[in-house]
């Protein structure tokens, strides 16, 4: 009983270890965000916030940001539509072709993301879309697009399966049971799986500095002024995406945990 | 049905077009399409591109190591004596780094391992160091950890969470020593999870150009770092073609292999 | 002469290989209430979904009011279901519950709350209104399932074993709110169930079906009394079956000679022949007990085995020198005045009449 203790003590440090390792360059690179030194290191210099001053004074990186966001809203949108889709003929169908056709689906983040990304340059160069924000766009879907169809497809396995043909028993057409009963079932998760998928597309960087051409996003922006130089502003920039990721990631947990019990009595 | 074609034409479309790619030819850095072995018998007559190809595999397969075995004492605390609220926020919380930015973790670490960063001045107040540790190959683990001990740590603890308890129970009652339980019966039990998670873990080593290039200076350059180089210096998309195959084709049977023997039935005695 | 409401005319049904119903050939008449019962797999739940539409039959047609049904859309009929795990919409109030049918046939707004209020109040809920589905207890969830296929007004109400999520006493109160409602309202419910006292408790004609096929329909005394078959017979349960061959016929009396001994019975004109091989059935309650051999030609001497007391009834299973099951029925009360000593021979006879034979 006592060696339990103890080991359980031991067990516990080392998950705490664990989770420091996992979280300390996100806590360093918040506080020294906020560090007057050029050079960050220990011992911290003042309290400064110079370096966001400097980020929001740059266009080029608020041109970034507004790249980012219209590329990872639009991303999200069509991931998740893909994956809705996707999800539902799984649940619903059962064809011939069903293996290799969910296999093309959830496939692409089994490929590094550098094979990706050259594949997808030379591809998009050859149709002729390459090096504009849609081509991100394009790109991001197809990775984005497993994630939201595994959440989704998490949730459609929570519905009974006659909820469906009770709505058509009741006299809903096929459209009108999609609108009024599969979405709304699926309503939490469809938005789980919006913020994920734009917290993915903000982030990566592999295939949008492949494609992106002229038009560089944030994490392309970091990528560009890392190369090379020690530079604060990328602490800066890094809180500010932390932030929009995080928020999402939490927004998705929200959505997809905590809507169980929304009115509890009258 | 419009997702087939749209999956077609974004992402088997470029993937098959690399393929096709590694075969085409690069005249006056223009690249022309024909059916030509020449960037094949380049590349595979190259030194750095073999010595490249075996430091990858290796430095992925320490990778892998590293994270399962640091992964497995945590993971087994949260699954065994962690409650499942507890079990359940830890995995929220491993989520998180999932899809927060790597590039900007990656460049945290640049500052944090350095020769007059956080971890030397901590190891200075007890009169050790400085150690370099960037730009070598503990700074590309580093980065690899990241990565992918999150995302092995969520598996496993999955994985050894869904574990019937009784058998454990069992076990115990049969007279199996703990030790014993997590080889005899643990382990065995968690056999397709923990495969699935090194092949995970496998793939974003492997594939992974941040932690090599920043962090491990990159003067052994992994065949990502190669690639890179070879597309964005000169015209030779062909040749990064080629090297993205090899990956490809690593990668597809490594994974093949692992999950026929994680999912392998003892059909006859 | 009530008209047929639905007319099931050789309906043939499989999944792949597997055969779920076949030959089906019954009628169901305008307002009567049709229990369709039978062990699990026996098809009794394709029948009903067939009949809403949400499975096409193989061959055959099914008429509903001399319309032929097979293409018509399970969303363009008029044959609301009560499903067994309910099918409520989680993400949707009681009442919303209510009101969707409504929604989805175009029903003005105002018009439909109200609907759905009446409704709700006729099953005693309309407190529950506002509440998710997900708070109410089994008991009230079952009463909206009710409220939303009867909103809609059919003239046919579909049941598929909707009380068998509830507790053993919520049961007999919903079966009577059942039977009330299918009186007042005067429609046709068809009830599918594998619980024989619910089917009898409640059904005007019960079908009981087996491996896709219907073994019997019949008044629920006809199938207690005189089961067609060997399935039925034993389905229905409660029952002593003996098989033997036919030694003698005469005068509309069969002697039959089984492992158990040779016993006589009533048949009706050219039923069975010499050297048939046949059986029959007497009811666990028609049985009587005595401690010496009656003065009957069909009894049996047996040991007592156990007994189950099930309320004021109790259940003897008894077993003769052959080793042949038999059950006896009768109220406990009945049991002790007999003053028998269960530890010695127990005399079982019945009387010709109450023997009833089966056909193949």
């Amino acid at each position: 009983m006592k060696k339990d203790g103890l080991l359980n003590v031991v067990l516990g440090g080392y998950v705490v270890l664990v989770f420091l390792f996992i979280f300390a360059p996100i806590f360093f690179s918040i506080v020294f965000s906020f560090n007057s030194q050029r050079f960050p290191t220990i011992p911290l210099g003042e309290f400064s916030t110079e370096w966001y001053v400097k980020i929001l004074d740059d266009p080029d990186i608020l041109e970034a940001a507004l790249n980012s966001l219209i590329v990872s809203f639009s991303t999200a949108i069509l991931a998740t539509l893909l994956g809705f889709c996707t999800a539902y003929s799984d649940f619903r169908y059962n064809f011939r072709f069903k293996g290799p056709y969910l296999a093309l689906i959830l496939l692409p983040p089994t490929i590094p993301l550098i094979i990706m990304a050259l594949a997808m340059l030379a591809w998009f160069s050859k149709i002729g879309i390459s090096g504009q924000l849609w081509s991100i766009v394009f790109a991001h879907s197809v990775l984005t697009a497993p994630f939201a169809m595994a959440i989704i497809r998490l949730r459609l396995n929570q519905m009974d399966p006659d909820l469906e043909s009770a709505a058509w028993n009741l006299g809903g057409t096929e459209w009108a049971t999609m609108r009024h009963v599969i979405f709304p079932f699926c309503k939490p998760a469809i938005i789980s799986a919006m913020c994920l998928t734009a917290a993915v597309s903000f982030d990566e960087f592999a295939v949008s500095w492949f494609v992106s051409g002229l038009n560089k996003t944030i994490p392309v922006v970091i990528l560009e002024i890392v190369q090379g130089n020690i530079d604060p502003q990328v602490n800066a920039i890094g809180t500010f995406v932390f932030l929009i990721s995080i928020t999402l990631v939490v927004l998705a947990q929200v959505f997809f945990i905590g809507r169980q019990h929304k009115k509890s009595s009258s | 049905m419009p997702i087939i074609v749209w999956q077609l034409a974004f992402f088997v479309g470029p993937v098959l077009f690399m393929v096709a790619m590694s075969f085409f030819l690069v005249k006056n850095y223009r690249m022309t399409e024909a059916f030509e072995f020449v960037n094949w018998a380049k590349m595979f007559s190259k030194g750095y591109f073999w010595s490249s190809y075996w430091h990858t595999v290796w430095i992925a397969t320490i990778s892998t190591l590293c994270a399962m075995c640091l992964a497995f004492p945590a993971a087994f605390a949260l699954a065994f004596k962690a409650s499942e609220n507890t079990r359940r926020w830890a995995i929220f919380f491993l989520i998180i780094p999932f899809f927060t930015s790597y590039l900007v973790r990656t460049f945290s670490w640049f500052v944090i391992l350095s020769e007059s960063g956080v971890v030397n001045a901590i190891l200075g107040t007890v009169g050790l160091g400085p150690y370099t540790m960037l730009n070598t190959h503990i700074g590309t683990l580093v980065g690899y950890m990241t990565l992918t001990l999150p995302l092995v740590v969520i598996l496993q603890t999955v994985t050894m969470a869904n574990i019937d308890r009784t058998l454990i129970e069992a076990a115990r009652n049969l007279g199996c020593k703990p030790l014993a339980v997590i080889w005899r019966v643990i382990l065995p039990l968690s056999k397709a999870g923990f495969i699935i998670a090194a092949v995970f873990c496998f793939i974003l080593s492997f594939g992974d150009f941040v932690a090599p290039f920043y962090l491990g200076g990159s003067q052994e350059p992994t065949l990502p770092i190669l690639i890179l180089d070879t597309t964005k210096s000169g015209q030779q998309w062909p040749r990064a073609a080629v090297i993205a195959v090899v990956m490809m084709a690593t990668l597809f049977t490594l994974a093949f292999t692992a999950i026929a023997i994680a999912y392998r039935k003892r059909s006859t005695s | 002469m009530t008209k047929n409401l639905v007319v099931f005319d050789k309906i043939h049904k499989s999944f792949g290989n597997f055969v779920a119903v076949e030959e089906m050939n019954f009628d169901i008449k305008e307002g009567e209430f049709i229990a369709i019962m039978g062990p699990s797999g026996c098809g009794k739940t394709t029948t009903l979904r067939m009949l809403a539409g949400l499975d096409a039959p193989s061959s055959g047609e099914i008429l509903i009011n001399d319309q032929v049904m097979n293409d018509v859309k399970p969303h363009e009929r008029d044959t609301p279901l009560v499903w067994q795990s309910l099918a409520l919409f989680p993400f949707l109030t009681a009442r919303e519950n209510v009101e969707f049918g409504l929604k989805m046939r175009g029903v003005e707004k105002a018009e439909r709350k109200k609907r759905a209020l009446n409704w709700l109040d006729k099953l005693g809920i309309l407190e529950f209104q506002d509440r998710d589905i997900s708070t109410l207890s089994g008991g009230q969830k079952q009463r909206v399932a009710l409220a939303r296929s009867l909103v809609m007004e059919p003239k046919m109400l579909l049941l598929d074993e909707p009380l068998s999520a509830l507790d053993a006493h919520l049961v007999i109160r919903m079966q009577s709110v059942l039977t009330q409602l299918q009186k007042e309202l005067g429609i046709t419910f068809v009830y599918v169930t594998h619980s024989q006292s619910e089917a009898f408790a409640m059904a005007d004609r019960v079908v009981i079906m087996s491996k896709g096929e219907i073994a019997q329909i019949g008044s629920p005394r006809d199938i207690y009394r005189e089961p067609a078959n060997q399935f039925v017979a034993e389905f229905v349960g409660r029952n002593n079956i003996l098989s033997g061959t036919v030694e003698s016929v005469e005068h509309n009396r069969a002697k039959l000679n089984t492992p158990s001994g040779d016993f006589f019975v009533e048949v009706k004109a050219g039923q069975l022949t010499e050297r048939d091989s046949a059986s029959f059935v007497i009811s666990a309650d028609l049985v009587h007990l005595s401690a010496g051999e009656p003065d009957s030609k069909n009894t049996v001497a047996c040991q007592l085995i156990s007994e189950e007391f099930v309320g004021s009834m109790v259940t003897l299973f008894l077993e003769n020198a052959s080793g042949h099951e038999f059950k006896v029925q009768m109220q406990e009360r009945e049991l002790s005045k007999l003053e028998l000593d269960l530890a010695k021979p127990i005399w079982l006879s019945w009387s010709e009449c109450s023997a009833h034979v089966l056909g193949c």
